[in-house]
């Protein structure tokens, strides 16, 4: 009942390469940016730091995801991309005054070099070995910024910016903060969504799929590993810049091994090898520890036990579920939140007749 | 499954906040606070919130603050940013007028928002040094001695137990920017009497400082070495020196590698000699820890942690103290509604505050954010730390000068 | 030159406990091909295991050695089996997720159970230094290098010359060779988490006394890596070798270089290290060549 395709039919080959040939689909995006662009009317200050945080992470894990799930290059270093995207935009605001708008992009390209460096090893070794090498630069990058005090900004190796500013318009609460990042946000979706399924995307997956049968038909495997970094990299150095304005702070303690490690979590969860994939997995592991403190205190509430009490037990079993869910999806539904939710629509196709 | 888990959740906060409705006085006055009970200090963490929650509970008990209950809401972090960051919107979005913010990276992070939202912050042992001077920063209050003044009255002691000119001292400490923040003090004491500086750091986690101690014993053979760590490291450090021979009574260590649970995970029996500064008093024998003792816990029914009396515990008592000293002056100078400005004042209206012996009288004033800065050498002896100075404070001339200079830029 | 000396010397004891570590390591990648990225973990739970029994409930050594070797036997076998076996055949970054994701799992289970504070895991032997030559060797560190050095010449022993050592080679090189010979492929795979399990719960031990026993101890789990690239991701005495010549450039590095950087080149020169040997020789020193280049 719900077939969507029913009745369109494409007479031209733009409407056929349209990122939304099916006018329904076309129509619920846009009804979807829309809504997004509504949330700070019905959110209070509170759930607006979440939804900035979930967008924050969703523009990392996607560019993680254009890496790992569809170029097959396992990154363990995504952390350490970000924290150089993060400092370069704040070494230009603070020291040349560079405006926020023309910060992110530039977080952005000075991280997609140090990540094409860091992807060299690429042409030689790959799966488990590059992952570890990825593992080092994480390493290494955060060495280097730490104890560069040009780059660190001395023995706090803290970098404060003042205010963004948008035409003179300080961006100082959580609204005009989501303002900042949601456009950024959408761009960068749209822009994987294209990259993806342009001639570039499909040579990521060819890489990822069968490199040597790849290379045989001419496409240059190490080019377009290199750019695949390049483009990760961009988008944690993006990621990374947003989050040095979001916070007014760049600090490397917010982007160690174990953030990279939970970038990882997001996209595997999510779906690997999918957009939309990244940003659930953005939107699950963001929402986890929050979701399981109102959970468990809820319980307990129920219960009768005092906070203090399960308070151990509680940051405990966030780390126990985090672990336990990364199995779970894995051993269970290895395409992650992505193929759920591909289910579901897929379920709703036929409906009601489901043979 | 998403849908399920978002039911959930529903559910469980309509019960939540049916429960919250009908429990609460409707004059709370809610302060809040971050902690740290899974990440890097995680060890100090379970011993001093605790600490909080119990000196607030004894307050509720007593009456509360000049008849208000005050209601601390505790929001775990992992010692992290980004969570420390959320924990404070929600606390602020909760109605907090007063915080606690736990980590110097994230108080270093919160900064900006505390200037903004007018909430004031109190740091006390740890954050921002330069924050002492509160006509720059209003809104953070270190209330102990900070990094500075910790680092001022080791090398005081050192001075007093026999440092003289061309003695060797090595500052160990943890590379991170909590660890970093003794480095200036150090280095401008250093200079003018004429000791032979050399700094250690000891990377992140901090768990291998194995030719760093080599170095300090037996290259440099230093005479004296003040030691900055903290969650894993100081225990790490201790037997580290051990190992190599030094004698752990001429390493003076600030206030968080200073506690029973430092010197228990390297072994009572290993530490012996250790020396560690302490902002407040230690011990079950003082008053509100005995108050504490038997009402939160004797008269309920409940057994006493191992850990009340302790050094981390008493921190977690002073800062549960502070908070309500701060919104008591708020209330009682500039009355009802309680807001985070008018907690700010009450906090510089603190004059000898001193909770029966617990603390050195603390003095905190607008120009300083710190109380005073005082500090007690306590040494490891058999399974204790015990005293061996009175309440001192070293070099608060050069302490000022570095807060003058870092506020200048 | 003493300087050095006692660089060198701490470094190569630390580096026999390193070694310890990545052997585990090594051994499970070997015969069943996953990368154990929870090899710190195990380490973690086994000295969790040993300084609980002797810290909390007061059992002698004696007692608790015995009961946390087997326990990490046991924990080895249930691990492969519940969470490894399903996974078999699945791509790298499934694997490497799942260990990932039991790491954390360990984690939280280990700081529920024994709580968040460091536990002491105490060894009755004296602290304080020996001099020999000018060059201090402290006693402790010799003898969880000496420990470590016992227990992988037992195990190159039993590698070598025993029957279940010689099918586990076999089934390392080709397991399809191996089972149509009748070797007990499953079984083989189970015994080898079971030594890895062993080899942490050692590890365990003597990290645990070095460094007190908590969840950050799984952090040694990391150091693995270098050591095993270095060495040859499946060669055991490659893993030896390796985690002796990091623990010692380590040592060395920090004490010369720390001074003019500021302190922090035991973290990174290790890694430097093993970039430079994956882009130069990826196979490792003691590795055979068939990791797949590009």
């Amino acid at each position: 009942m719900i077939n969507r395709e029913c009745g369109v039919y494409q007479t031209t080959y733009e409407g056929d390469m349209a990122l939304y040939p099916v006018p329904l689909a076309r129509y619920a995006a846009l009804g979807g940016v829309v809504v997004l662009f509504l949330i700070p009317l019905v959110a209070d200050s509170h759930q607006m730091a979440i939804v900035n945080l979930i967008a924050l992470a969703s523009i990392g894990a996607i560019g993680l995801n254009i890496l790992v799930g569809y170029t097959g290059q396992v990154s363990l270093g995504h952390g350490a991309f970000m924290m150089v995207g993060s400092y370069t935009a704040a070494i230009l605001t603070t020291r040349y005054g560079v405006p926020f708008w023309l910060g992110l992009p530039a977080g952005g390209a000075v991280a997609a070099a140090v990540g094409t460096f860091f992807g060299i090893p690429s042409l030689r070794i790959k799966g488990l070995y590059l992952a570890i090498a990825t593992l080092a630069a994480q390493f290494i990058i955060e060495w280097t910024i730490n104890h560069s005090p040009w780059i660190s900004g001395g023995a706090q190796s803290t970098i404060y910016t003042p205010t963004p500013t948008f035409l003179g318009w300080p961006i100082n609460t959580e609204y005009r903060r989501y303002y900042m990042i949601l456009p950024v946000g959408v761009i960068a979706y749209v822009a994987a969504l294209n990259l993806v399924r342009s001639r570039i995307g499909r040579a990521f997956i060819a890489v990822r799929d069968r490199d040597v049968a790849a290379q045989i038909i001419g496409v240059d495997i190490f080019r377009y590993k290199l750019l695949a970094f390049a483009v990760s990299s961009f988008y944690a150095g993006v990621a990374g810049a947003l989050w040095t304005y979001y916070l007014k702070i760049a600090n490397y303690e917010h982007f160690t091994l174990v953030t990279s490690v939970q970038y990882l979590a997001m996209i595997i969860i999510g779906g690997l090898g999918s957009v939309l994939g990244s940003v659930l997995g953005a939107v699950f592991i963001t929402m986890l520890p929050i979701v399981l403190v109102y959970v468990v205190e809820g319980v307990a509430a129920l219960f009768g036990f005092a906070y203090a009490s399960i308070a151990d037990f509680l940051a405990n079993l966030r780390l126990i579920i985090f672990g336990g869910l990364i199995i779970l999806f894995l051993t269970i539904e290895p395409e992650g939140l992505y193929r759920m939710w591909g289910n579901v629509k897929r379920y709703f196709r036929l409906w009601p007749f489901s043979y | 499954m998403r849908t399920k888990r978002w039911l959930a959740t529903i559910l469980t906060g309509a019960v939540l906040s049916v429960t919250a409705v009908a429990a609460e006085a409707d004059h709370a006055i809610k302060v809040g606070g971050q902690c740290d009970r899974t990440g890097a200090t995680k060890l100090i963490g379970v011993e001093i919130c605790p600490g909080v929650t119990d000196y607030i509970a004894l307050v509720n008990k007593k009456g509360g603050v000049l008849g208000h209950k005050l209601e601390y809401t505790e929001v775990e972090h992992g010692y992290t940013v980004d969570r420390g960051v959320e924990a404070y919107e929600r606390l602020k979005r909760d109605g907090a007028v007063a915080v606690l913010d736990y980590g110097t990276p994230i108080v270093y992070a919160l900064t900006p928002r505390h200037m903004e939202d007018k909430i004031p912050a109190i740091t006390p042992g740890f954050g921002r040094a330069d924050s002492i001077d509160g006509t720059v920063w209003p809104y953070i209050f270190p209330m102990a001695a900070s990094y500075w003044s910790q680092t001022g009255a080791a090398l005081k002691y050192i001075k007093d137990n026999g440092a003289k000119r061309g003695a060797k001292v090595a500052y160990l400490y943890f590379d991170n920017p909590a660890g970093r923040e003794g480095i200036p003090m150090m280095e401008v004491v250093a200079k003018k009497e004429g000791y032979e500086l050399r700094l250690f750091a000891v990377p992140s986690p901090g768990l291998e400082m194995g030719p760093q101690v080599i170095d300090i014993t037996r290259r440099m053979r230093a005479d004296w070495v003040v030691a900055h760590l903290f969650g894993r490291s100081p225990s790490v450090s201790i037997k580290e020196f051990k190992k190599a021979g030094f004698p752990l009574n001429r390493v003076v260590s600030l206030v968080w590698g200073a506690g029973e649970a430092d010197a228990e995970a390297a072994g009572w029996d290993v530490s012996q000699g250790y020396l560690g500064l302490q902002y407040t008093s230690v011990g079950r024998n003082l008053p509100v820890i005995q108050e504490i003792i038997q009402k939160i816990y004797r008269d309920d029914g409940k057994e006493v942690p191992k850990y009340v009396g302790g050094v981390y515990h008493a921190r977690g008592v002073f800062i549960g103290a502070v908070l309500a000293e701060g919104v008591r002056l708020a209330i009682q100078n500039h009355g009802l509604p309680v807001t985070g400005d008018k907690v700010r004042q009450g906090y510089e209206a603190i004059k000898n505050f001193d909770l029966a012996g617990f603390l050195p009288p603390m003095t905190v004033t607008p120009q300083d954010h710190e109380g005073g800065g005082w500090v007690r050498v306590y040494q490891v002896k058999g399974t204790e730390w015990v005293p061996v100075s009175d309440w001192i404070r070293g070099y608060r001339e050069e302490v000022m000068g570095l807060v003058k200079q870092a506020n200048k830029k | 030159m003493a300087f050095f000396f006692d660089l060198l010397v701490n470094g190569l004891m630390i580096g026999s406990m390193y070694a310890l570590v990545a052997m585990g390591f090594v051994l499970i990648y070997k015969a069943t091909s996953v990368i154990n990225f929870a090899q710190g973990e195990l380490v973690m739970f086994g000295g969790y295991i040993a300084a609980a029994m002797v810290s909390l409930y007061h059992l002698p050594l004696a007692v608790a050695v015995p009961v946390l070797l087997g326990s990490m036997v046991v924990l080895g076998f249930a691990l492969e089996r519940g969470v490894l076996r399903p996974l078999v055949g699945r791509n790298v970054i499934s694997v490497v997720m799942v260990t990932i994701g039991l790491a954390q799992v360990f984690q939280g289970l280990a700081a529920m159970v024994w709580g968040a504070a460091t536990i002491n895991m105490p060894l009755p032997i004296r602290l304080e230094p020996y001099i020999v030559w000018e060059v201090f060797i402290s006693p402790i560190n010799l003898v969880a290098a000496v420990a470590s050095a016992g227990f992988l010449v037992a195990f190159a022993y039993f590698f070598r010359k025993s029957r279940m050592g010689i099918a586990m080679r076999a089934v390392a090189n080709d397991q399809q060779a191996a089972m149509a010979v009748g070797i007990n492929v499953r079984l083989i795979f189970a015994l080898s988490w079971a030594i890895a399990g062993l080899a942490a719960g050692i590890g365990g031990i003597v990290w645990g006394n070095m460094l007190g026993v908590d969840t950050h101890l799984a952090l040694v789990g990391l150091k693995v890596f270098p050591a095993v690239i270095l060495g040859g991701l499946d060669s055991v005495p490659g893993a030896v070798l390796g985690g002796l010549i990091i623990g010692a450039v380590e040592s060395v590095a920090a004490g010369y270089v720390d001074p003019y950087v500021g302190g922090g080149t035991k973290d990174f020169v290790p890694y430097v290290l093993m970039i430079v040997v994956l882009m130069i020789r990826p196979y490792g020193f003691l590795g055979r060549e068939i990791i797949e280049r590009v």
